[in-house]
């Protein structure tokens, strides 16, 4: 029976496909080639997983491990995380063309509810070498790391064993209230979380 | 039956009117986002309710994107306006495209299944959802969502609330709470636990 493992695809699907709508939007606000190309990359991943979730689920409903309706579920979220990945990658798109972006799509981005925002982490600051599951920075500010980027090197979909680094440029996004705070624990001016 | 008021608002003419492309376009992403929140919501407490939302939303959703289009063409003057005008119409595309895809989640509403996957699904997640009520003990009672920082404080942000028979989608900053609401939160687990305290009133603060 792979219904635990179709879950967990599932769960995936559905992560990947929130982070990559954040990074296509992302790509756009800091005007970013490497973030917008990440997004092309993930959405290989999408297309991947989607094939194998597929192709689980009709063996599960062959051997009559699975219920049509229960399968018609499954297929179903896979799809809709499928279409949600296909519109971050037109988002994406936008930003790898050869086109000056019109300054009217940043200020728009920026005015909206949430907001994204980077900054640099310096070595005062109370993050240092510590895990963003240990941080509980999402709980205690209100803001998502859903990038960094480290010298050369792009961490993307950052976990809770992922560990800050002096000198990270930290990519996330948020409620408006909570950047205040996120940006002051980053320069060190403030190290309560 | 109530005719539903996506169906109303589907067949409403849209009339010209000269409109601003960047408000246009904020209301649209913001739509994004609560809409797949939303959408998840209603499979995952089988909320027709909820569900007609997601419709009517997706119904608004069509008409700011005929409206955007609309102003992107009377804002063309030369062909470097065109390039750049077409960037922002692609993007509008894949918001609408979205809420296509929440509207997909909706229609599971309808497919009978006896073992319900959406429950497994969200809290294996990071961000995890969870209706919360609000007891009258609670400090948080009639005070507005901004005051109380709950975003900054925990994590979560409220993508919904039940009032009496009404519901509240995306509040706003002003958005005041009542004893006896229920909310939608959507965030961390630890976040949303602290949030449950407080709304409880088991705890007095947010800090």
């Amino acid at each position: 029976m792979s219904e635990k493992e179709a879950e967990e695809i599932l769960v995936e699907l559905k992560e990947k496909a929130e982070l990559m709508v954040d990074l296509a939007y992302s790509s756009i606000i800091y005007d970013n080639k490497d973030i917008a190309q990440e997004v092309y990359e993930l959405e290989d991943l999408m297309d991947a997983l989607n094939n194998r979730l597929q192709k689980l689920i009709f063996n599960d409903v062959k051997n009559d491990d699975l219920e049509v309706e229960e399968a018609l579920v499954i297929l179903r979220l896979g799809i809709a995380s499928e279409s949600i990945s296909d519109a971050a990658q037109e988002i994406a798109d936008v930003q790898l063309r050869d086109v000056e972006l019109h300054p009217i799509l940043r200020e728009s981005l920026l005015a909206s509810h949430e907001v994204f925002h980077k900054a640099q982490v310096d070595k005062s600051s109370v993050l240092v070498n510590k895990t963003l599951g240990k941080l509980e920075l999402a709980s205690k500010t209100g803001v998502w790391v859903i990038a960094i980027r480290r010298k050369k090197r792009w961490i993307y979909g950052a976990t809770e064993n992922t560990v800050v680094r002096e000198g990270d440029i930290l990519f996330v996004r948020g409620v408006r209230e909570g950047m205040e705070h996120f940006m002051r624990l980053t320069k060190g001016e403030d190290t309560q979380l | 039956m109530k005719r539903p008021k996506w169906k109303k608002a589907e067949f409403e003419e849209i009339e010209y009117k000269p409109l601003n492309i960047k408000e246009l376009l904020v209301e649209m992403k913001d739509i994004s986002e609560l809409i797949v929140d939303l959408a998840y919501s209603a499979v995952l407490f089988n909320s027709n309710e909820i569900g007609e939302e997601v419709r009517y939303l997706e119904v608004r959703m069509n008409k700011l994107n005929y409206q955007i289009r609309m102003m992107a063409m009377l804002a063309v003057r030369a062909t470097d306006d065109a390039e750049k005008l077409a960037g922002i119409l692609q993007i509008a595309e894949a918001a609408e495209n979205i809420s296509n895809a929440a509207t997909g989640i909706v229609d599971l509403l309808s497919v009978k299944h006896s073992h319900p996957i959406l429950p497994h699904l969200i809290r294996e997640s990071d961000e995890n959802l969870r209706p919360i009520e609000i007891y009258a003990k609670s400090s948080a009672c009639d005070k507005d969502i901004a005051t109380l920082n709950i975003g900054s404080e925990t994590g979560v942000r409220i993508i919904a609330i039940r009032r009496g028979k009404d519901w509240i989608y995306g509040p706003g900053k002003t958005t005041v709470l009542k004893a006896g609401d229920m909310i939608i939160g959507r965030g961390p687990d630890s976040g949303l636990q602290t949030l449950k305290d407080f709304l409880k009133g088991k705890i007095e603060v947010l800090e």
